[in-house]
């Protein structure tokens, strides 16, 4: 029964959205020197590498799989921006993150706090994937090409890192272009293809010097 | 207009039904004669738990919010020290009262709603025990104003409250083990629960949040032992659902009608159409009557909801057994500015008019204070409380503020300057009645907004709201006062002009005294009758919990309060000095003093590199 009703509420929801996106995308009047009107419905960025965006740091030695440094299509489209404020508001974006983006149900988009990403990549992945604590998933209910002029709108707003800059919103680097020596010279070399040998997990149990466990304690 | 012209009509029915002008600096007119003297307000205390216990959020049915200890009072109260303190970890919005019941306090920390219960019986009441219900963190995003929750009710042995994801559960008091959890909503659709519980017998009382989501709001009734729905009455749509049938006799001709649910509303909309019954619930036993509120119409933006929008904005009236409307009363038709109706009533019986009528006072949103006689639903007075420039008047005879067609919003139009603003010119932060002086006590607003309305769709679990706001102080540059109100009057007794937001509760005590706190952090003792403050404490971080008393096992008077901003006092957060969140309770008693004996003191060695002699062998003390 609840089930039920949850899935009539569901269906209705898409069908809600989509009207509403039909809608506002049927508004969009190409204007001269509207980029809009030239939006590309290919060439943008394939799901599948948008999808395959790691939340947390990657585990191993790899640095810039191809996913974190993929742009917005609309880079530099001014036109994108305004239509994105657009839909910030007409999709209910606003109702959540504040008229201002800077914050109210859901999270300021302004600042440098981005709790999932803040590269342009990233962000898609937000809208498009929705997020545990509250955040819609819109994959299924924007077209790509909306969900980047949101991003382009979110990026406007100042907060947010650029194409490529995944790994300075990994380790809390807002650009500040004053470094430490030792973070270039003692960090570890990344791209190293193999476990040093130190660093292999051992193939036969302890032994020798390391301390046994007395019987029933804890290590 | 300035908006400080006040308006008072009493419609005794030795009186002709008829409209008294007159300015709020005091005429005097017919039927409203004097300051109420104590005695000629009263109130039932029932259920009369303890006079050192507080086993629900106001104490009694009537919610009253007052205790009959007196052993900390206006001689003594500047010696008020914190005895303990406790946090809950937890950085939401905190604003219930601790309950406590025998040796036990009980409190729930805002989402994920962890229940604790401490101790007092020993120093420093440590945690007897500790229930997570683990809600869904969906919920956080969904709670329009904070993922807060007001208040939590003993009853029947259990603690019971609401989470945050539409669940209501039950936990044994003695044991902390959950007895049921009955699932209410479905939080993905932008519904929550902040309601504090209400229990009526064998009935446990709880509401929606979600007027901000496009959620119909409802009441629900369930059964104390098992958890299991009785009656749920939605505050939209047709009779049946609303729970009007042949007892319904609203007092107005204007609410008099067949499914007025359904058609003061256009096509469907009642559906998404808000009224969610997020505040408190009173109860008059002798009556059998229980009255709560109603939230805004969805969306917000009114121009697309053409129509009074019933029953948003409004007060029920009900029989707790069946859920029966018995009568309701519109505070704010077609509401334009979201003036939620959910604010609590306190139930008085006062002198109006030569006689003694059963009444409930009201501070609404939309900044009138009603006193409404709670057996008919018919407007004794309605004065404005606090700043207000939406409405010129209050017509009498048809009980509507009556609108200023220029305050009305008009979509992407800005519109400057309304007052109050959204959050009323006082929101849920719950009143307090005193017996002993016949007055009435609450932290108000004096805000005004600049809006701008945008045009709204509705997509489940997404806000259904449209309001672009903006607040700034009203007049005068303070942003919060704590006063005390004259039901029988109409008008201020005395009050407290403070910078920042009082958006505390307040508890009145036999000690002759007034508890509040403010938005920067200051909790404050007053005397009940003057108003003078007589002491003040910092506290970590602003206060907008609702102020507490009991005697502990040690015989002593505590009083207590959460510190922790957060809710809608957010809106002010730009203020210099706007304090950081908090998750403290504090516990003050006079010098401090607390449970004297048996305190595990350590023992300090010095000068030894050997084994503490306080550790035995396995480590363990």
């Amino acid at each position: 029964m609840a089930t039920r009703a949850t899935g009539r509420s569901m269906v209705s929801a898409l069908r809600a959205v989509s009207i509403i996106a039909a809608a506002l995308l049927a508004s969009y009047e190409p204007v001269a020197g509207d980029s809009t009107a030239a939006a590309p419905t290919s060439g943008l960025p394939p799901e599948a590498v948008l999808a395959s965006l790691p939340l947390a740091e990657l585990a191993g030695a790899v640095r810039d799989p191809a996913g974190l440094v993929v742009a917005n299509p609309f880079e530099g489209d001014k036109q994108a921006i305004e239509d994105g404020h657009r839909l910030f508001i007409a999709m209910n974006c606003a109702g959540c993150h504040g008229y201002d983006a800077a914050g109210n149900m859901g999270p300021n988009l302004t600042d440098k706090a981005w709790r999932y990403g803040g590269t342009p990549s990233a962000i898609y992945q937000s809208i498009f994937q929705g997020r545990p604590q509250g955040m819609p998933s819109w994959g299924r209910a924007l077209p790509a090409q909306d969900i980047w002029k949101l991003v382009s709108f979110i990026g406007s707003l100042g907060g947010s890192y650029r194409t490529g800059q995944h790994q300075d919103w990994l380790n809390g680097d807002h650009g500040v272009t004053s470094t430490a020596p030792e973070v270039t010279t003692l960090e570890p070399t990344f791209n190293v293809p193999t476990l040093r040998e130190a660093d292999k997990p051992p193939d036969t149990p302890l032994a020798g010097g390391s301390p046994t466990p007395a019987p029933g304690g804890t290590p | 207009m300035t908006g400080q012209t006040g308006f008072i009509i009493a419609n005794a029915p030795s009186m002709s039904l008829a409209t008294i002008w007159l300015s709020a600096a005091g005429l005097i007119m017919s039927g409203v004669t004097h300051f109420a003297l104590a005695a000629d307000v009263s109130a039932n205390f029932a259920p009369n738990d303890p006079p050192g216990e507080w086993h629900s959020q106001a104490r009694d049915y009537a919610n009253t919010r007052y205790s009959p200890l007196d052993e900390i009072n206006a001689g003594n109260v500047k010696q008020l020290r914190i005895a303990w303190s406790f946090s809950d970890g937890v950085n939401y919005g905190h604003e219930g009262a601790p309950l406590v019941v025998g040796a036990t306090m009980y409190v729930v920390a805002p989402f994920p709603n962890v229940a604790y219960a401490l101790d007092l019986s020993k120093p420093g009441a440590p945690i007897k025990w500790t229930y997570a219900p683990d809600p869904s963190p969906l919920a956080i995003g969904k709670a329009c104003c904070d993922a807060v929750v007001r208040g939590w009710a003993f009853a029947d042995g259990k603690l019971i409250y609401n989470l945050l994801d539409d669940h209501t559960v039950a936990v044994d008091a003695e044991t902390g083990k959950q007895v049921w959890r009955t699932k209410m909503g479905n939080v993905e659709n932008g519904e929550t629960m902040t309601m504090p519980p209400f229990v009526v017998g064998n009935k446990v009382l709880v509401g929606n949040s979600g007027g901000e989501m496009g959620k119909i709001g409802w009441l629900a009734a369930l059964d104390i032992g098992t958890g299991k729905e009785i009656w749920r009455a939605y505050s939209a749509g047709t009779d049946q659902l609303v729970k009007i049938g042949s007892d319904f006799h609203p007092f107005y001709d204007w609410m008099k009608g067949k499914d007025l649910g359904v058609t003061t509303w256009p096509a469907d909309m009642w559906k998404t159409g808000g009224g969610a019954a997020w505040g408190w619930i009173s109860y008059d036993p002798e009556l059998h009557l229980i009255y709560y509120g109603t939230s805004n119409p969805s969306p917000r933006v009114p121009t697309q909801r053409p129509g009074l929008n019933f029953w948003t904005s409004a007060i029920f009236a009900r029989d707790p057994e069946t859920g029966a409307a018995k009568w309701a009363y519109v505070f704010t038709p077609h509401d334009q500015w979201d003036y939620d109706g959910v604010n609590e009533s306190i139930l008085v019986d006062l002198p109006i008019g030569g006689k003694t009528r059963k009444a409930l006072v009201h501070f609404d949103r939309n900044a009138y204070a009603y006193t409404i006689d709670r057996v008919t639903g018919e407007v004794l007075i309605a004065t404005p409380y606090a700043y207000q420039n939406w409405s010129s008047g209050f017509d009498a005879k048809t009980a509507m503020p009556i609108v200023r067609p220029e305050m009305q919003p008009k979509p992407e139009v800005k519109l400057s300057n309304v007052c109050p603003p959204d959050i009323g010119g006082k929101d849920w932060q719950p009143s307090a009645f005193s017996p002993k002086t016949g007055l009435l006590y609450a932290g108000i607003f004096n805000i005004c907004m600049d809006v701008t309305d945008h045009r709204q769709s509705y997509i489940p679990g997404t806000p259904y709201d449209g309001m672009e706001m903006t607040r700034h102080p009203a007049p005068g540059d303070n942003w919060g006062e704590f006063m005390s109100w004259d039901p029988v009057t109409g008008r201020k007794a005395w009050a407290i002009k403070e910078k920042y937001m009082t958006m505390s509760g307040a508890l009145a005590t036999a000690g002759d005294l007034v508890f509040y706190g403010t938005v920067d952090g200051w909790f404050r003792a007053v005397n009940a009758k003057t108003g003078e403050v007589l002491w003040s404490q910092k506290l970590g971080s602003g206060i907008i919990g609702a102020p507490m008393t009991y005697l502990g096992p040690d015989g002593r008077q505590y009083v207590a309060i959460y510190s922790g901003v957060g809710g809608a006092a957010m809106v002010s957060k730009a203020m210099p000095g706007f304090p950081a969140r908090g998750s403290t309770l504090y516990v003050f008693s006079i010098n401090g003093e607390s449970l004297p004996n048996g305190a595990p003191t350590p023992t300090t060695t010095t000068g030894s590199a050997g084994p503490n002699p306080q550790t035995n062998q396995s480590g363990q003390r």
